[in-house]
């Protein structure tokens, strides 16, 4: 119950700025008490710094045919190779070391899943804001765009559209891009929709100000909060989905592999006791997600006010 | 006066903040009240008014910790009781009023189901006689058809009604106490008045006691024997009713009935302390806004002409419903003169807001209008510099400073953001602007760089002035600007208003669902009934001695506040 204030006072309102926490502060705010959430955003940071260094950590650069030989095909955990290198995880059919085939597959699956999700989303959200903003024929367009795809299931879609344009990173990505805006583009007119019920979009009406510019400094801003809270559950959306596309192999090429084509490389050899082909790069991407959705989780608790105070 | 039954003994209830500090909501307060005492307590948001009746039913948050003291009903003290034993208590010792009987009553159950539940909960009534002892309090809190009405869900009934019944169910385990929290706040000023009469009645027919907590000094004037004044959880003054109000001894409390506009006399400025801003910044704002062109318009020529003004807003035809048509303002004609201020009055559903949208051209207008500003008709403007030229010369001041605000701008842009956007002003000029603006409407320049929420509420509404004055406007739509705020920020408002009026010339169109606050701004005011204007003229006539028996009830219905008839 914080008192109204009726006087104005500098020194006090200059000292409650300099209260105001930092964005670093907010942010520790958000996981302390948490160790779960703790634990996934560490793991998270563990990841990427993995793929961002993997050409440093990697034995071997697996997109290189010429270090590959064939004499080290299906190493099991422990082995080494014929010149002497350490495979810590063994080997592919291929010669390929399987540590560093998941190193550069982590690069490759982030990557995908990182450029799919942001454009993605952008989309989404500009759908969104000109939809709650245009009204008419502009919104019924697009909802019912939405509408439609979302009564595809999501693998579907993407499958009909690399059938149509063909594999690869790019095709994939646009794929993926494909599937990610539409959600987007309805949670972000549903909260447009009330903002637009408020008394400083009037204001800014009145300033003359064009729809344009009512979209891009009022609307824009405070609509975008529960985008942002549901953005890391759409990144690990997007890993499961390419793990998912590259391992029914219309995704990425097996000479650059990410994580779900690693995965289906080692899928005829599981009964032939040769498990490390496809078990350690699983372990990985089920351990990438489950880190991302734990701190999806947090994030979306904490931005729900009947849960907050209560943590 | 010896039959006590609540007995509030230095009371302090503390929250434990964030920062490791203590928020004490209640500061050492003692109250008394005896059987059927109807006792005020008065204060302004924040002050801790509803922490009281908390702390008596035992509701308080869990953070809250009791420091001191505590609250005794005959004379047992209920602050130390177990949760259980409240179960005793509530309703059926107590009962409880709230704000909003909207969300008091669950939506899903009929009004017979609550009222008998409630009935055989806290009585020995059963089945039919719980039935018929429901129609019996309905009668008795004066709902018409009350038989019929306990098949009704909440929605289906009006706010008034809804409050009666809540009534209803609070003295019908016959209570010896009844905690009423700002009971008709939400409710318009004529039905305000007549459910204040149901309460005292039922309350008196039965000796029960009140604690009326309330923001209202003339609700408090009419119904109280006894007022304690509270502000910032601390007891300011305690007296009879028409002690307090005629012979305020504090000077919070003398503050408080200053602020208090009122219906029976008209007051040049509120006998409040208005913070003025740096005087050299004050003037180079007012001679920026006096530079606009001011196209002299003829003498005597109305600044701003309407005719024939009228809304029908529609809904299109679902499945589940049919196309209907709602008449919100119709046929309605007048002109404001330059420098004047035109009221508007009206309970919610009058249609007053919807005209000032409609001439501010946020709202079209059914076809067959004219609008004419400056003797111009504003459908006649073509060109695009004239049309915003047009759009920034009428300004509004809205009714809701939390949202009236972008909060992911600071002040500072929430003032200039559109002046720089439209490349009147650079960014140098911009800041200078928002400063001088800033001190212009009493707030201090320094405190542009901060977010919208670090303010107040009546430090919001300041704000939206000054962004309302940026643009150099001739009229300013005032749209229940200070509805929202306490009666002192209030006043403070007003003052602020009439000063910027007098400096700049403005003419203001001022709605308002309170008449007493359109008597201290008005010169002339409209009435406003159900989309059409039943009587207009010279606020002194219209709001002393109306002619049209709508605003006679409306002023009947005011609870007044005049401290020297209070003996």
């Amino acid at each position: 119950m914080p008192a109204d204030a009726t006087t104005t006072d500098v020194d006090s309102a200059l000292k409650a700025e300099a209260q105001e926490p930092s964005f670093a502060q907010k942010f520790w705010k958000v996981f302390r008490g948490h160790p779960a959430a703790l634990a996934g955003l560490i793991g998270i940071i563990v990841f990427v710094l993995l793929a961002i260094f993997a050409p440093v950590i990697a034995p071997q650069d697996p997109y290189d045919q010429t270090q590959l030989d064939i004499l080290d095909g299906l190493l099991p955990p422990g082995s080494q190779l014929w010149d002497g290198t350490p495979s810590v995880l063994g080997t592919d059919a291929l010669g390929r070391d399987i540590l560093s085939a998941v190193l550069y597959g982590l690069r490759i699956s982030l990557f995908v899943a990182l450029v799919a999700v942001i454009v993605g989303s952008a989309i989404g959200v500009f759908m969104g804001l000109l939809a709650a903003m245009k009204g008419g024929w502009v919104e019924t367009v697009i909802m019912r765009t939405v509408d439609l795809k979302m009564s595809f299931p999501g693998i579907l879609l993407a499958l009909m559209v690399l059938a149509v344009f063909g594999t690869g990173i790019d095709k994939v990505i646009i794929a993926l891009i494909i599937g990610a805006w539409a959600s987007e583009a309805r949670l972000v007119r549903a909260v447009a929709l009330s903002e637009l019920k408020k008394e400083y979009i009037d204001a800014a009406r009145l300033a003359g100000l064009s729809d344009w510019r009512i979209m891009g400094r009022f609307l824009f801003p405070n609509s975008i909060s529960p985008v942002l809270v549901v953005l890391p559950m759409s990144i690990s959306g997007a890993i499961g989905a390419e793990a998912t596309l590259s391992f029914l192999g219309v995704g990425v090429p097996i000479t650059e592999p990410s994580l779900g084509l690693l995965i289906a490389n080692g899928n005829d050899y599981i009964l032939s006791g040769k498990w490390w082909i496809s078990l350690f790069p699983g372990l990985v991407l089920v351990g990438l997600v489950l880190c991302i959705n734990v701190v999806a989780d947090r994030l979306r608790d904490h931005a729900n006010p009947y849960l907050r105070g209560k943590d | 006066m010896s039959d006590r039954l609540i007995e509030v003994e230095d009371l302090t209830i503390a929250y434990p903040m964030a920062d490791g500090e203590v928020f004490r909501a209640i500061d050492n307060f003692s109250m008394s009240v005896n059987r059927g005492q109807i006792v005020g307590v008065v204060g302004e948001s924040g002050a801790g008014k509803s922490t009281i009746g908390k702390a008596t039913l035992g509701l308080l948050d869990e953070n809250a910790v009791i420091d001191t003291g505590g609250v005794s009903l005959d004379k047992v003290m209920v602050t130390q009781l177990e949760e259980h034993a409240f179960t005793d208590i509530r309703g059926n010792k107590i009962g409880y009023i709230y704000q909003n009987p909207m969300t008091a009553l669950n939506p899903v159950l009929t009004i017979g189901e609550q009222m008998i539940e409630a009935i055989e909960a806290n009585t020995d009534k059963r089945g039919a006689a719980a039935r018929a002892y429901a129609i019996h309090l309905l009668e008795q809190a004066e709902v018409p058809q009350a038989e019929d009405r306990l098949s009704k869900y909440p929605h289906q009934l009006s706010g008034g009604l809804c409050q009666r019944i809540v009534f209803a169910i609070a003295i019908s385990a016959k209570p010896d106490l009844i905690i009423a929290d700002e009971p008709t706040t939400a409710l318009d000023v004529t039905v305000q008045k007549a459910v204040l009469d149901t309460l005292v009645k039922l309350t008196r027919q039965e000796n029960i006691a009140i604690i009326l907590i309330t923001h209202d000094m003339g609700v408090v004037a009419e119904m109280c024997d006894y007022v304690y004044v509270l502000r910032h959880g601390k007891l300011v003054e305690e007296g009879p009713t028409a002690q307090v109000l005629k012979h305020p001894t504090q000077p919070y409390s003398r503050e408080l009935m200053a602020a208090i506009p009122r219906i029976d006399q008209k007051v040049e400025r509120f006998a409040v302390p208005g913070g003025l801003g740096q005087a050299e910044d004050r003037q180079r704002a007012i001679q920026y806004l006096m530079s606009r062109k001011a196209e002299a318009g003829e003498a005597g020529a109305p600044l701003l002409s309407v005719r024939n003004l009228s809304k029908t807003f529609t809904t299109k035809a679902t499945a589940l419903k049919a196309a209907s048509a709602f008449k919100a303002v119709s046929d309605v004609s007048f002109d404001v003169m330059p420098g004047e201020t035109l009221g508007i009055v009206g309970e919610s559903g009058s249609g007053k807001s919807t005209v000032g949208r409609m001439i501010l051209g946020l709202h079209t207008p059914d076809p067959g209008y004219e609008i004419r500003y400056r003797g111009r008709d504003v459908n006649e403007l073509t060109s695009r510099a004239e049309k915003l030229a047009h759009r920034q010369s009428l300004q509004c001041i809205f009714q809701d400073p939390y949202s009236s605000l972008n909060p992911r701008m600071t002040a500072g842009d929430n003032i200039t953001y559109a002046l720089r956007a439209h490349g009147t002003i650079d960014r140098g000029e911009a800041r200078q602007l928002a400063g001088d603006l800033m001190e212009l409407v009493g707030l201090p320049r320094a405190s542009a760089r901060k977010m919208p929420h670090a303010f107040s509420g009546g430090e919001r509404q300041r704000i939206g002035i000054a962004r309302a004055l940026s643009f150099r406007p001739d009229f300013i739509f005032c749209d229940e600007p200070t509805s929202a705020l306490d009666v002192t920020v209030q006043a403070e408002l007003l003052n602020l208003m009439k000063d910027l009026q007098d400096q700049l010339g403005l003419t203001l169109l001022f709605v308002s669902h309170d008449l007493a606050v359109v008597r201290q701004m008005c010169d002339r005011v409209m009435v406003m009934k159900s989309g059409e204007v039943v009587e207009a003229g010279a606020c002194d006539k219209v709001l002393v001695a109306p002619d049209h028996p709508y605003t006679q009830g409306l002023l009947d219905a005011m609870p007044r506040f005049r401290p020297e008839d209070a003996a």
